[in-house]
């Protein structure tokens, strides 16, 4: 468009814009060299990277914030970010930051975790005094804002700062491990948005002022926000020493989840062991690390297609996506046994939309499984009991059969517990009187 | 001609849409407020329509949308052209962030995207209330529990494309949530069980960050809904707090 003065200017895909009416060919060939190669330089060719951590140590040093600190106690690791920046991954005196999707949709994923931990002996809170991020919520409708995700972010850490009170333990004891990629995403956005601004800060510390959790007066906020998977990572060895199956035969894809590694992608783990450093290194280093075939494929990259909302209210494209551009994929091209995930949308997604496929003449199959999920089977967890994989819609039973287990007599086994569930013999993996921290329900103080 | 000390065009394009034209305030009180988010200076930091963004994008196989175009639109601050974007186009990004993290400019197609919801619902746009219709039930649950959503609500009725069996295993939904060896996932209406003292204090952060609000403005009859079980809740909780006080240390 023209101004009056006659002077043509750019306005960007203004109303001068025209469409270049290409073809469907010719569209491919314009942006087939985007897809051709991902690498780690598509993500570190970029200026204006900080490390927020620089300015949350000068925060605290001006007395401004408490730092929820990575103590020795923790047993912390050191691992490599995506700059070659240093992130610490504790390793016990664990508070299980729970996922919705996960708990409600797919609990296998939680259980595995918690069961591979108490074979390691990682000592660890699971309690009720915790609520969802909010962020599938917010990032599927918009209601919610960032000082809304900044205070629940806050109240849950806080939370996980002060629950040793209840056995008798300092603050500080244990120390959030999140289970949702998109919570661990958002956390570390919203973490970064608040140690940038003063006025965030002072409006998200009113609100947790008047329910009693700021730390001193001051805002409490945690030195790493650690997802399950970075756990998992810095454990490999010792959940290989204890690893009971092969699965060396076994091809395996990763599908590595948006929210772990394309939201702030600085502080996401990368080895230069695990495929030359050109992926997120969790779940593709632990499944090399037990010894399983990791095979690339084209689309490595894409979504799962859940869409946050579309999951809910527009599937057609969730299951579209899931199953064109991942499962057939990872059927034809990379003919995997089994593709593995980190993350609680993913997976479900993945996983459940395979039924609708075949209703459609798409047969591409393929079992979907948490990283946490397929570790725990190798080291001999109960598929039923506790990889709980009768919630998932996928073809388990093949990939249990690869793995050399009989899974119609493990499904009986579990079915035979059932009764044993309804007589109140049911089995738990910690004390359930653990679990409630304070308020209603809470009764005294349980030793550890 | 730009106005002085701003991309903004002293003349709008012709209309995108075949709505009733909005005033010129109207469309800058949006954007003003879209630009007045304290994210929006990070998250766009230039564009040079490499469209590398829109080439991995999602949503871009499946529905006409590019957030190469959103970005451009707020680049160039075409008033006209982002009130037009935010009537359907915004509701088809799949928040991937795909986008951002490949674009060579740090900009973040997809958090400008949320902001860009934000506003909609802020100026109770319809086009934001008809995309969320179906969300009222999620939302129910969220803000009076604290959960997004929990195993009952996940059966063949809402989800019929998963087939008719959520567990392969044929059991009451009941007993087979109590066979998950993790006590607090025993539960049917919340995917763990939330301490009352914990929704609670969530419903204050809701009130005091304006959540409420957007609800109202969106749909004022799950509003009032969600704000009845909040009140018995809240009493609830007080009257617990009443016990205690009345029991010896």
């Amino acid at each position: 468009m023209n101004d009056p003065t006659g002077t043509p200017h750019l306005t960007g895909h203004g109303p001068e814009w025209k469409d270049p009416k290409l073809t469907s060919i010719e569209a491919r060939a314009a942006t087939a060299w985007v897809e051709a190669k991902v690498d780690r330089a598509t993500l570190t060719g970029k200026e204006r990277v900080e490390d927020v951590r620089d300015l949350m140590w000068q925060l605290e040093k001006d007395g401004e914030i408490v730092v929820h600190r990575i103590r020795d106690e923790h047993e912390p690791v050191h691992t490599k970010t995506l700059y070659g920046w240093v992130k610490r991954i504790p390793t016990t005196q664990l508070w299980h930051h729970k996922s919705c999707g996960q708990c409600g949709n797919i609990p296998g994923y939680p259980t595995s975790l918690l069961w591979l931990m108490n074979q390691l002996g990682t000592a660890y809170l699971d309690e009720t005094d915790q609520t969802s991020c909010t962020a599938w919520n917010y990032h599927g409708s918009g209601i919610g804002n960032l000082e809304s995700l900044a205070c629940v972010f806050l109240r849950n850490f806080h939370q996980a700062y002060v629950s040793a009170k209840a056995q008798g333990l300092p603050d500080g004891h244990y120390y959030p491990l999140v289970h949702c990629g998109t919570s661990f995403g958002n956390y570390k956005e919203v973490r970064a948005y608040l140690l940038r601004s003063p006025e965030l800060r002072e409006k998200v510390k009113k609100v947790l002022g008047k329910l009693g959790r700021l730390v001193d007066g001051k805002l409490l906020i945690p030195e790493e926000v650690v997802h399950y998977s970075e756990w998992l990572h810095v454990m490999a060895g010792r959940i290989r020493a204890i690893q009971t199956i092969d699965v060396s035969h076994l091809r395996t894809v990763i599908h590595p989840a948006c929210h772990v590694y394309k939201m702030v992608p600085e502080d996401v783990i990368y080895d230069d062991k695990v495929l030359d450093g050109n992926r997120v290194a969790v779940s593709t280093g632990l499944m090399q690390v037990l010894g399983a075939q990791v095979i690339d494929y084209s689309t490595w990259y894409d979504c799962c297609g859940f869409g946050f909302r579309h999951i809910i209210s527009e599937r057609e494209f969730t299951r579209s996506f899931a199953i064109d551009r991942k499962v057939k994929v990872a059927a034809e091209e990379a003919r995997a046994d089994v593709m593995i995930g980190h993350d609680t949308g993913c997976i479900t997604t993945l996983d459940k939309n395979q039924w609708i496929g075949k209703a459609a003449g798409k047969t591409a199959e393929m079992p979907i499984v948490a990283d946490c999920q397929f570790a725990a089977i190798a080291c001999g967890a109960h598929p039923y009991k506790i990889a709980q994989l009768h919630w998932h819609a996928s073809p388990v039973e093949k990939l249990l059969t690869q793995m050399g287990i009989d899974w119609e007599k493990t499904k009986a086994e579990f079915e035979a517990y059932l009764e044993e569930v309804k007589a109140g013999r049911g089995e738990h993996l910690y004390d359930p009187r653990r679990a409630v921290t304070s308020g209603p329900g809470f009764r005294k103080p349980v030793t550890v | 001609m730009h106005a002085a000390g701003t991309r903004r065009q002293e003349h709008i394009g012709d209309p995108v849409s075949e709505g009733a034209p909005l005033s010129r305030e109207k469309l800058q009180g949006i954007f003003n407020d879209i630009q007045a988010d304290a994210r929006y200076d990070h998250e766009l930091n230039g564009c040079l329509n490499c469209g590398i963004c829109t080439a991995t994008c999602p949503a871009a196989h499946y529905y006409d949308f590019s957030p190469r175009e959103i970005v451009q639109l707020l680049w160039t601050e075409n008033l006209e052209g982002v009130y037009d974007a935010m009537q359907e186009k915004i509701w088809a990004c799949a928040q991937c962030y795909t986008c951002a993290a490949r674009c060579p400019f740090k900009n973040s197609p997809g958090s400008l995207i949320m902001i860009m919801r934000e506003v909609a619902i802020k100026h109770g746009m319809q086009s934001a209330k008809d995309v969320l219709r179906p969300f009222s039930r999620v939302m129910l649950k969220l803000i009076s529990t604290g959960n997004q959503l929990s195993p009952d609500m996940i059966n063949a009725d809402h989800f019929a494309d998963w087939g008719p069996n959520i567990s392969k295993i044929d059991a009451p939904l009941k007993l087979l949530r109590q066979a998950i060896p993790m006590p607090t996932l025993n539960t049917m209406q919340t995917a763990w069980e939330v301490n009352l003292k914990t929704s609670v204090e969530l419903y204050t952060i809701w009130e005091m960050t304006g959540v409420l609000k957007q609800l109202e403005t969106i749909d004022e009859n799950l509003f009032d809904v969600i704000s009845d079980i909040m009140d018995e809740k809240r009493e609830d909780y007080e009257d617990w707090r009443e016990a205690q006080e009345g029991e010896p240390a």
